[in-house]
C-alpha cells in the first residue's frame, strides 16, 4: 500500500498533486459525461443505469483519493463502507419489487 | 522479560491486547467519520423516499411546474468539484507547514462554498432571472416540488455550515491555533459535501422526468 499525503509529509515524499490534479480532470470529465447522458432520448432504463453508475464512480473518487480512505485501514474502510451499502442494497429490493409488481399487474 | 512486562503494567499495551488496526487513526478522525456515516444515512433516508414517491407516482412533473436547470446546476457541481480540489491542497501546504499558502487555500475553498449558495439562492428565488418559486415550482404543492426543496435545501444547509467551518478553521490558522490534523477533518466534512451532492445532482437533476 502507498503511503497516506500524511505519512508522506513526515517522510519528506513527494506531493500527490499530480494525483489530486487527475481526480480533479477525471471528475470534470464524468460530470461532462453525464449531462451529456442525461439528454439521450428513448433509452430511459440505459439511461438511468449509466447515470448512476457514472455517479457511484465519481462518488468513489472523491472517498477514495479526497477523503483519503484508501489509505485508511481496513476496518475503518469497512466501518464506512458497510452502514452506508445497505441503503442502496434496500433501494435494489425496492426497484426489483416495484418492477415484479408493474410485471405482475 | 520481567522488567519490560513491569513497565508496560497499566500502560494501554497491557490493558489492551496487541492489534494492527490500533492507533493508526485518531479519535478526531474516527468521530467524524461516525458523524458523516450518520449524516449520510440521513441523506440515503431522503434520496430513498423521493425514489419511492417518484416511482409510485402517475405523473412527476405537472405541465405547469418548471424542469430544473441542469447546465446551470452543472456548473455548481464543478464549482463544488473545485472546492473540493483547493482543500486537499490546503491539506497538503498545512501538512508542509506553509501558512500563507494554507491560508489562500481555505479561502478559495471558502469562496466556493459562499458561490454555491449564492447560486443556489439565485435557483429558488432569481438573480438577475425569474427563480424557480416564481417560475411555479412552490413548495408543498405537489411531491415534485417538495422533495426538491426538501433534498436540496438539507444539502444547502451542509454547504452553509461547512463554509462557516472553513471560515472558523481559517481564522484560527490564522492565529495559530489550528493544526494539519484538523484541517484535515475539516477536510472530510467538505468532501463529504461534494460526495453527496454528486449524488443529489445525478437523481434529482439528470434522471429524466419523461
Amino acid at each position: 500500500m502507498s503511503e497516506s499525503p500524511t505519512q508522506a509529509a513526515a517522510h519528506g515524499g513527494t506531493s500527490r498533486a499530480r494525483q489530486y490534479l487527475t481526480i480533479f480532470f477525471l471528475l470534470f470529465l464524468l460530470t461532462v459525461i453525464e449531462v451529456a447522458v442525461a439528454y439521450v432520448h428513448g433509452y430511459k432504463t440505459e439511461v438511468v443505469v449509466a447515470l448512476f453508475a457514472l455517479a457511484l464512480v465519481k462518488a468513489a473518487c472523491v472517498a477514495l483519493f479526497f477523503m483519503h480512505l484508501k489509505w485508511e485501514t481496513r476496518v475503518l474502510r469497512a466501518t464506512v463502507v458497510v452502514p452506508l451499502s445497505l441503503p442502496v442494497l434496500y433501494a435494489l429490493i425496492l426497484i426489483s419489487e416495484a418492477a415484479w409488481r408493474r410485471l405482475a399487474g | 522479560m520481567q522488567a519490560a512486562a513491569a513497565h508496560a503494567h497499566g500502560t494501554r499495551e497491557a490493558i489492551w491486547p496487541q492489534d494492527a488496526q490500533f492507533g493508526r487513526a485518531s479519535a478526531g478522525k474516527i468521530a467524524m467519520w461516525i458523524f458523516l456515516v450518520s449524516d449520510g444515512l440521513s441523506f440515503a433516508g431522503l434520496l430513498l423516499s423521493y425514489g419511492i414517491l417518484r416511482g409510485e407516482s402517475e405523473v412527476w412533473r405537472h405541465p405547469d411546474e418548471p424542469a430544473l436547470g441542469v447546465a446551470f446546476t452543472a456548473g455548481l457541481t464543478f464549482l463544488l468539484i473545485c472546492s473540493s480540489v483547493t482543500m486537499v491542497f490546503a491539506y497538503e501546504a498545512a501538512l508542509r507547514g506553509e501558512r500563507k499558502r494554507t491560508a489562500l487555500l481555505l479561502g478559495l475553498t471558502a469562496l466556493g462554498g459562499a458561490l454555491f449558495l449564492l447560486g443556489q439562492y439565485s435557483e429558488y428565488f432569481g438573480i438577475l432571472h425569474p427563480g424557480l418559486t416564481k417560475e411555479g415550482l412552490v413548495f408543498g404543492q405537489s411531491a415534485y416540488a417538495s422533495t426538491f426543496y426538501v433534498i436540496t435545501s438539507f444539502h444547502g444547509a451542509h454547504v452553509f455550515s461547512g463554509t462557516a467551518y472553513i471560515l472558523v478553521t481559517l481564522v484560527r490558522w490564522l492565529r495559530g491555533r489550528a493544526t494539519a490534523a484538523q484541517i484535515e477533518l475539516l477536510g472530510l466534512f467538505w468532501h463529504f459535501v461534494d460526495l453527496v451532492w454528486i449524488l443529489v445532482f445525478t437523481i434529482v437533476y439528470l434522471i429524466p422526468t419523461g
